[in-house]
């Protein structure tokens, strides 16, 4: 039997997803996060303990580990896990990209630099230490612009800055965001952050496969709402692309054109790109599959899902089709409107029962502190549907969200 | 669901019973969870998370890699464990997702 380990966070809505995945597969799972499981010390065949901000030292890690145990693939499931499962990947020779493009990949100023050299483009950008002075990094950048942090995903601590107080002001909102507690950053991306050229336009997020260095586009989905700040919160996206079909074939050669740039060959990739009319620019272009729980959104072939997918490719078998399923479907994500407590959820029978709308999945509990962005980074839950048209999707999300209420006080 | 509680399948219930009470819980309670046998049939064993467990963003890495695992290894010809936990319903889990 094939063995897989999963570098899971235990704070990744991933979990369950790949689990499934896995379970489904019949793979032996060996499952690895940042703290310990309560079963750590009675299951020490199937549960680690890594240190996910060491990617070199968890590899070691593993590597010893893995004496006894020999893995046939290594798969991280978000942001926070990409470069370690390279490292380890790297350190047993399996199947993986280079820890060097998937490190690039995660931090915006490097990835910006590999996309600028190749002739991919992107906003212009600048990095920003922030010790300096606020007004005085103000004067060299043009408005409006973004201020983001260098590591940090799902828009937090991304913020739009129209004048020179503007800018000010979220330079020290992101350097407070990056000290909390639960931003678990350090290094550069603990000491700079990224100001860029606002780019107009629509935005689309790309899940894509690359298998040995090319890319298979998995899904284009539309971002309807208009994503102009101050803060980029991120709601509904429906697949298939409304946009004309010469457009999407530029989206998938530039998002191709930035992978090869970063050295990305392997595994899931998940980007972000606007699109005015200049054409697409590259956002981002993460290596690692969608967030949150939009990948249910996703069915490939005869009903597998992503997460199948993408073990798969890890493991090296076969997989029949990466075609997506030619029904519409999409997802929004339910956005936080304000800090505090969960006090009560009203409207999910009626938002269940719109037509098209197939699941409600509230997945913040009652009594959860709940944060808005730009400091926050969880959502209230997520809302699926399926229906004929992009269009019916957008509206059954649409009027399915309206029916929610939400008590935070 | 229904219960079947004697012969074989009894026996098998109360092995799985005595493995929750004497290792599984007493490790789970460490992050305020417990685990409740709901039944077994076919060698398929039904349990509940609670506590911590119940809407736990690790609750499906403590079920499969962890007590699966261990009832599969102590009583072999367990098949599958299956979770029947409502985890939408959960007030006070350990770890809490969100998006990366």
């Amino acid at each position: 039997m094939a063995r897989l380990l999963l570098l899971l966070p235990t704070t990744t809505y991933r979990t369950e997803a790949f689990v499934h995945a896995a379970h489904k597969l019949g793979v032996d799972l060996v499952c690895a996060s940042e703290r310990p499981s309560t079963l750590e010390e009675l299951a020490p065949g199937t549960l680690l303990t890594l240190d996910f901000a060491d990617p070199e030292g968890a590899a070691a890690r593993v590597a010893e580990w893995s004496r006894g145990h020999p893995l046939d693939a290594v798969v991280g499931v978000d942001d926070l896990t990409t470069t370690v499962a390279a490292a380890i990947a790297h350190r047993l020779g399996l199947r993986a990209n280079p820890v060097a493009a998937v490190a690039a990949a995660r931090n915006k100023y490097q990835m910006r630099q590999c996309l600028a050299a190749a002739g991919v483009p992107v906003p212009r950008f600048r990095r920003l230490a922030l010790k300096d002075d606020p007004f005085t990094a103000a004067r060299g950048v043009a408005f409006p612009c973004v201020l983001k942090p260098l590591a940090l995903s799902a828009s937090r601590g991304v913020v739009r800055a129209n004048t020179v107080d503007q800018f000010i002001a979220a330079f020290h909102r992101i350097g407070a965001i990056l000290h909390r507690d639960d931003v678990g950053v350090s290094g550069e991306a603990a000491e700079y952050l990224l100001a860029e050229q606002f780019v107009p336009g629509l935005e689309v997020a790309l899940e894509g496969l690359l298998v040995g260095g090319t890319l298979h586009t998995l899904a284009l989905f539309d971002k309807p709402d208009p994503l102009d700040g101050p803060f980029f919160e991120e709601t509904i996206y429906v697949t298939p692309s409304r946009l004309p079909q010469a457009i999407q074939r530029r989206i998938t050669k530039v998002t191709a054109a930035a992978c090869a740039a970063l050295g990305l060959r392997e595994g899931p990739v998940h980007a972000e790109l606007r699109v005015n009319d200049d054409g697409p620019w590259v956002i981002e272009v993460a290596a690692r599959s969608i967030g949150g729980l939009c990948s249910r959104t996703l069915r490939f072939g005869t009903g597998m899902s992503l997460e199948e997918l993408i073990l798969r490719h890890a493991l090296g078998w076969t997989i029949d089709s990466l075609d997506r399923e030619r029904r519409p479907a999409g997802v929004m994500m339910i956005p936080i409107p304000r800090a505090g407590r969960l006090q009560a959820v009203h409207g999910q029978e009626p938002a269940a029962a719109v037509e098209g709308i197939e699941e409600v999945a509230i997945t913040a509990h009652l009594g959860q502190e709940l944060m808005p962005l730009p400091e926050g980074w969880q959502y209230l839950g997520f809302i699926f549907a399926r229906a004929e048209t992009p269009e019916a999707v957008e509206k059954a999300l649409r009027e399915a969200h309206a029916h929610l209420h939400f008590d935070i006080a | 669901m229904t219960t079947e509680s004697t012969g074989k399948n009894g026996d098998l219930k109360s092995r799985v019973q005595d493995l929750i009470d004497t290792m599984i819980n007493p490790a789970v309670a460490g992050h305020g969870g417990y685990v409740e046998l709901i039944d077994v049939q076919e060698n398929r064993v039904y349990l509940q998370m609670g506590g911590g467990c119940q809407g736990c963003g690790a609750a499906d890495v403590t079920l499969k890699a962890g007590i699966e695992r261990l009832l599969k290894e102590e009583i072999p010809e367990i098949a599958e464990v299956l979770d029947t936990t409502d985890h939408a319903a959960g007030s006070n889990p350990y770890y809490t997702p969100g998006k990366a």
